[in-house]
């Protein structure tokens, strides 16, 4: 069984990334090439260079065991040993090295799994209820929606070079659990006069900027799915060429042009096809049902297992079936845990997992005799959260600044010093089961805190010009009913490390509150007194200490350095990039506030300081980075006028701003000005991708002949790398490093070199040894009893 | 050069450190240091650098081992007791490291023999005990173009500079030496062994920092510690244009030697 078919044009793009990766290494294509081409194929850098992750395509969120099985293989085998579970109801191999990628990829064909459009601007995993199909109360299932319409999607070209993403699901019933309001188009199962059908939603999305989807049709027969997500993948396929000024993402089409005109536009298209019955999806049902195994029952009777059963253990309304959540620490599953479920599993046939958009697994179709069983493989997987109550499983975090380069903070490391914290206490958790508690890195929501009913969001605290790690906090996130959705709203901020202290304060009201009956629900706590609890609490924890005073208060939890904003991605940065933005945004203001109410004397200078700050305002969306006064000119001047994106009747200015001539560039206010207001549209335009756009809303291409990276770094020269090989096997740490750096010291920088490592410490130094050092290493593969590791000399 | 195997395993410790590797090696086992005076300063700091490999150690002392100096000198042992210092400290450190080369003269510096004495060699360290020797070591290194470090101790207290030609020397700082007896000389205040020790490693570092090229010498700048309330500090100084040897209009031309007040307890 799979949940979808991968096209067979993929073996020939992969054949073709594998080129495109060896030309990369060898310095034939530059980095920003190399990301569009990876990106599109769900390869994403890590923070640290030279390191991906890969992320899996799960078509509702299905897996078989017989794949994830094969994932947490080529994980182990290439990456870090342990398979991500997402909050896309995906998964994801981490730590990566860049050879590594393409062999994790050609491995997951042998399973029928795909990383393609994992990443880049296409129709994203469809996700839908983790229920679906085995709820007593569900209006209909609806995975066989999502499975034939993401063969269909994957199948057809104009899917992959969308304006943006698309991102799709779909809920089998009005109890929302998919969160359609929350993303491009969402579908909700429903039933109208006898005919199965779908209410849609469109236009939310998360993100730093987060908006609510909106109703889009009332009731679309079931056998529409197809046609309406054709009609709306087209519109915005076009509305990218439109005059329209916010054409990138859907939800921001739906906020231009307003609610008549978007359905209007809308319909043009839907209405062309919405006949044409050919077009329809071919379904398949999906059998819920166990495969019947001779394995013996094993028969459990303690009051930890009716616990457990109470927590994790859901009857289907398949006769005699149970599904099961495994609660796993931090989204994250080992090789030999994915191994003895996944054996267990097999038992019962292939349809029995799912991925749970909460980071954890969801079993299903387990014959309820065998409850014992599964009862014992998963208390005895190594990275479980299944003795705790499901509210510490439930918790949701990003990665963070552990692997991604927006990260500010590290939401992995506060999820556990909560979950530390919290089981340490009396707390009665089991009151909260569903409470939802998210947390991401940065704003960019990948952690899901607009939904949160208490959220976090990564932010930069200040004291005295020393930075700590700190968290925005939400609060109020409603998703429990299709149509009604609220997002969390800004409450307050606190320092990360106290966090904990603070989430135990919190929950200690509200589960005292909720048992007592005090409120109908969660979010009248809040109006009534919850909010105003958050505010006092943060008060109380407003106290910094000074780094001298307190350093681990400046290093997040689970970080080994205390919080820089140095090794935040540039280019890729949204975070930490318009902050700098903001910088030069804020001085524009107040030098203007100046012009209009300032003193004769002062105005010279507030046109100077604005001339700078719109000249490098906008250097960092190119990854530019001006080391002196005079550069911030020159790079403007280049990466902006040479490229087209400004007027090159303004360069004069430039001349002047260099020279930090007050007096001239006064005497040429009206232009400073004008450049200025042409900058600020410029950024207006920006999308998430970093492109300008003009007005007209057509993406401003970059002259001919202009390279971005031509200041950045010199143009890509081929050389004819040479190889070396080593083998260490049988030489003991420190003295197989201490080789291996002689001979890179007699290597040319570009040179690889293969080394062969014994397993257990020779692998585990060796490799971070050459990384410190400065050197790429490129895979880093078990062969047998033994480990090939291959470094490029920096 | 490469390396033997036995070489790669002896320095791996040395080979490990990002700001060394197999080239900082390289350049130790080529180097040559003068080590002048093989008493409190001079043991720990041949010591050390026989240990890191540096090619050839020369040592300049005309005394023979007493049993007074063993309280500090750790170079010799009680058995040497009579031995020539030099040859005392070349039996050590051929034990240490055979790769070493050891070159001895049984001699004081002076006037007269220091160019020649110096000139061989890519490094000079002070270890001696009298401003007399200390100035005539600076002013012969500024004329002869030698890096060389400075280093002096009594009771809990040590100090050290680095000068590399360029930069300011010893002068710089103290234009000449105190008038014999206006400083207590080593058998009247008497000196802490250890304080020895410490200095003499951070000499030591100083050198072999100077022949890998890594880290900042205490070039313009002196270190003082006092081992009593394990104190460190550094004061930044800046070459004077004034100096009598470095300086723009030298008055210091020729050496000549320095009323010197020697120390009955030989740092
Ligand atoms: C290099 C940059 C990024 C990486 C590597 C990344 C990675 C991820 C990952 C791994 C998830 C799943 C979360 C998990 O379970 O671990 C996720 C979810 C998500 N990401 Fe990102 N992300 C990036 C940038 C962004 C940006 C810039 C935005 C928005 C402007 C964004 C918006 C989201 C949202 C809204 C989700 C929530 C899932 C949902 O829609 O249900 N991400 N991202
Ligand atoms: S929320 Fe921010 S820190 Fe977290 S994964 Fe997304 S982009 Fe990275
Ligand atoms: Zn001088």
């Amino acid at each position: 069984m799979r949940f979808y078919e991968v096209p067979d044009t993929l073996y020939a793009e992969q054949d073709q990334f594998d080129r495109d990766i060896k030309e990369y290494v060898e310095g034939r294509i530059n980095p920003v090439k190399f990301k569009a081409i990876r990106v599109a194929h769900g390869v994403y850098e890590q923070r640290q260079e030279h390191t991906y992750m890969v992320r899996i395509r799960c078509a509702a969120g299905g897996i078989t065991p017989t794949q994830l099985k094969k994932v947490s293989e080529v994980g182990d085998v290439y990456g870090s040993g342990e398979v991500h579970f997402t909050t896309r109801q995906e998964v994801q191999v981490h730590d990566v090295l860049v050879n590594g990628v393409i062999k994790v990829i050609r491995g997951l064909n042998d399973v029928g799994l795909s990383s393609r459009g994992g990443g880049g601007n296409t129709v994203r995993n469809i996700l839908t209820s983790i229920d679906s199909g085995i709820s007593s109360t569900e209006v209909f299932d609806v995975e066989p929606y999502a499975i034939a319409l993401t063969t269909r999607m994957i199948d057809e070209p104009d899917s992959w070079n969308l304006p943006r993403k698309l991102k799709i699901s779909m809920s089998n019933g009005p109890d929302d659990t998919t969160y359609t309001q929350s993303t491009c188009l969402g579908f909700v199962a429903t039933v109208k006069d006898g005919v199965k059908g779908f209410q849609v939603f469109c236009s939310g999305g998360m993100g730093a900027k987060p908006m609510v989807g909106h109703a889009l049709l009332d009731f679309v027969p079931d056998t529409h799915v197809y046609h309406v997500t054709k009609a709306l993948k087209v519109m915005f396929d076009k509305n990218g060429n439109r005059r329209s000024k916010y054409s990138s993402r859907i939800k921001f089409l739906w906020k231009k042009v307003g609610e008549d005109e978007f359905k209007r536009i809308f319909h043009e298209e839907y209405d062309q096809i919405k006949n044409d019955r050919s077009l329809d999806l071919v379904l398949e049902s999906i059998d819920n049902s166990a495969k019947s195994t001779d394995l013996a029952v094993q028969s459990v009777d303690t009051a930890e297992f009716e616990l457990w059963k109470k927590r994790y253990v859901t009857a289907q309304k398949q006769e005699g079936l149970s599904s099961i959540k495994i609660p796993l620490e931090l989204g994250d599953v080992l090789r030999a845990d994915a191994n003895s479920l996944c054996d267990f599993l097999l038992n019962f046939g292939e349809n029995t997992m799912r991925c749970e958009r909460d980071q954890n697994i969801r079993l299903r179709n387990i014959p309820t005799e065998y409850l014992g069983n599964a009862y014992n493989v998963i208390t005895g997987l190594k990275k479980s959260l299944v003795k705790h109550a499901p509210f510490i499983g439930n918790m949701i975090n990003c990665t963070g600044a552990s692997t991604c380069k927006l990260g500010i903070c590290l939401p992995r490391g506060l999820s556990s010093a909560i979950r530390d914290q919290l089981t340490g206490t009396d707390l009665d958790l089991d009151i909260i089961p569903d409470f939802r508690l998210n947390m991401s890195g940065c704003p960019n929501t990948c952690g899901m805190h607009h939904v949160a009913n208490l959220g976090f969001f990564g932010k930069v605290g200040r004291k005295d010009g020393d930075m700590y790690p700190a968290y925005n906090i939400l609060a109020g996130g409603k998703v429990e009913k299709a149509g009604e959705m609220k997002y969390a709203q800004r409450v307050d901020e606190i320092a990360s490390h106290r966090i904990p202290e603070f989430v135990n304060a919190f929950l200690k009201v509200w589960i005292e509150k909720k048992k007592a009956g005090t409120y109908a629900d969660y979010n009248t706590f809040l109006e009534e007194e919850g909010n105003t609890l958050i505010k006092t609490l943060c008060d109380s924890y407003r106290d910094v200490p000074t780094y001298e005073a307190d350093a681990g208060f400046y290093t997040d939890f689970g970080a080994k350095r205390r919080l820089s904003m140095d090794e935040l991605g540039t280019a890729e940065c949204s975070a930490g990039m318009f902050d700098m933005i903001e910088v030069d945004k804020k001085q524009i203001k107040k030098a203007r506030k100046v012009l209009d109410a300032g003193s004769d004397e002062e105005r010279p200078d507030a046109i100077q300081k604005i001339l700078f700050s719109a000249s490098r305002m906008l250097l960092v969306t190119r990854g530019l980075d001006a080391k002196t006064d005079e550069q911030v000119y020159d790079l403007f001047g280049k990466h902006f006028m040479t490229a087209g994106l400004i007027d090159e009747k303004f360069r004069p200015l430039l001349a002047l701003g260099k020279a930090a001539d007050v007096s001239a560039i006064f005497a040429q206010e009206p232009a400073v000005l004008a450049l200025t207001s042409e900058v600020e549209a410029l950024y207006k335009n920006m999308d998430d991708s970093l492109r300008f756009k003009a007005t007209d809303g057509k993406v401003i291409k970059e002259r001919e002949g202009y390279e971005l990276d031509s200041e950045v770094e010199a143009e890509p020269v081929a050389k004819t790398i040479q190889m070396f090989e080593k083998d260490y096997r049988g030489v003991g740490c420190p003295m197989n490093f201490v080789k291996t750096k002689l001979v890179l010291e007699t290597m040319e920088s570009g040179d690889q070199l293969k080394i062969l490592l014994d397993d257990g410490e020779p692998i585990k130094n060796v490799p971070g040894s050459v990384k410190l050092e400065g050197h790429a290493v490129l895979l880093q593969e078990q062969v047998g009893p033994h480990w090939e590791v291959l470094i490029q000399k920096k | 050069m490469t390396l033997t195997e036995a070489q790669v395993e002896r320095y791996s410790r040395h080979i490990l450190l990002q700001d060394v590797g197999g080239e900082g090696q390289e350049k130790i086992l080529n180097a040559k240091v003068l080590v002048i005076g093989a008493g409190g300063l001079g043991s720990p700091i041949a010591l050390y650098l026989a240990a890191a490999g540096v090619g050839t150690i020369g040592i300049i002392d005309g005394d023979v081992v007493d049993v007074s100096n063993l309280q500090r000198q750790v170079i010799h042992f009680t058995p040497d007791v009579g031995v020539p210092k030099v040859e005392s400290a070349k039996n050590k450190i051929q034990e240490i490291n055979p790769d070493v080369n050891v070159v001895t003269y049984q001699d004081i510096v002076h006037s007269k023999n220091i160019l020649d004495v110096i000139k061989d060699y890519d490094f000079v360290v002070d270890g001696t005990d009298n401003f007399a020797a200390k100035f005539l070591i600076n002013d012969a290194c500024v004329i002869a173009g030698k890096p060389y470090s400075h280093g002096g101790i009594l009771r809990f207290d040590g100090q050290t500079m680095t000068h590399v030609p360029g930069e300011a020397c010893y002068r710089c700082v103290f234009k000449q030496p105190p008038p014999a007896n206006a400083v207590p000389t080593c058998s009247q205040a008497g000196v802490l062994g250890a304080v020895a020790g410490m200095l003499g490693t951070i000499q030591a570092a100083e050198v072999l920092k100077y022949i890998i090229g890594v880290g900042d010498l205490l070039v313009n700048r002196l270190l003082i510690f006092d081992a009593k309330s394990m104190k460190f500090r550094t004061s930044n100084f800046k070459k004077n244009p004034n100096c009598p040897v470095c300086g723009e209009n030298p008055t210091v031309t020729e050496l000549v030697d320095g009323e010197q007040a020697v120390c009955d307890l030989k740092v």
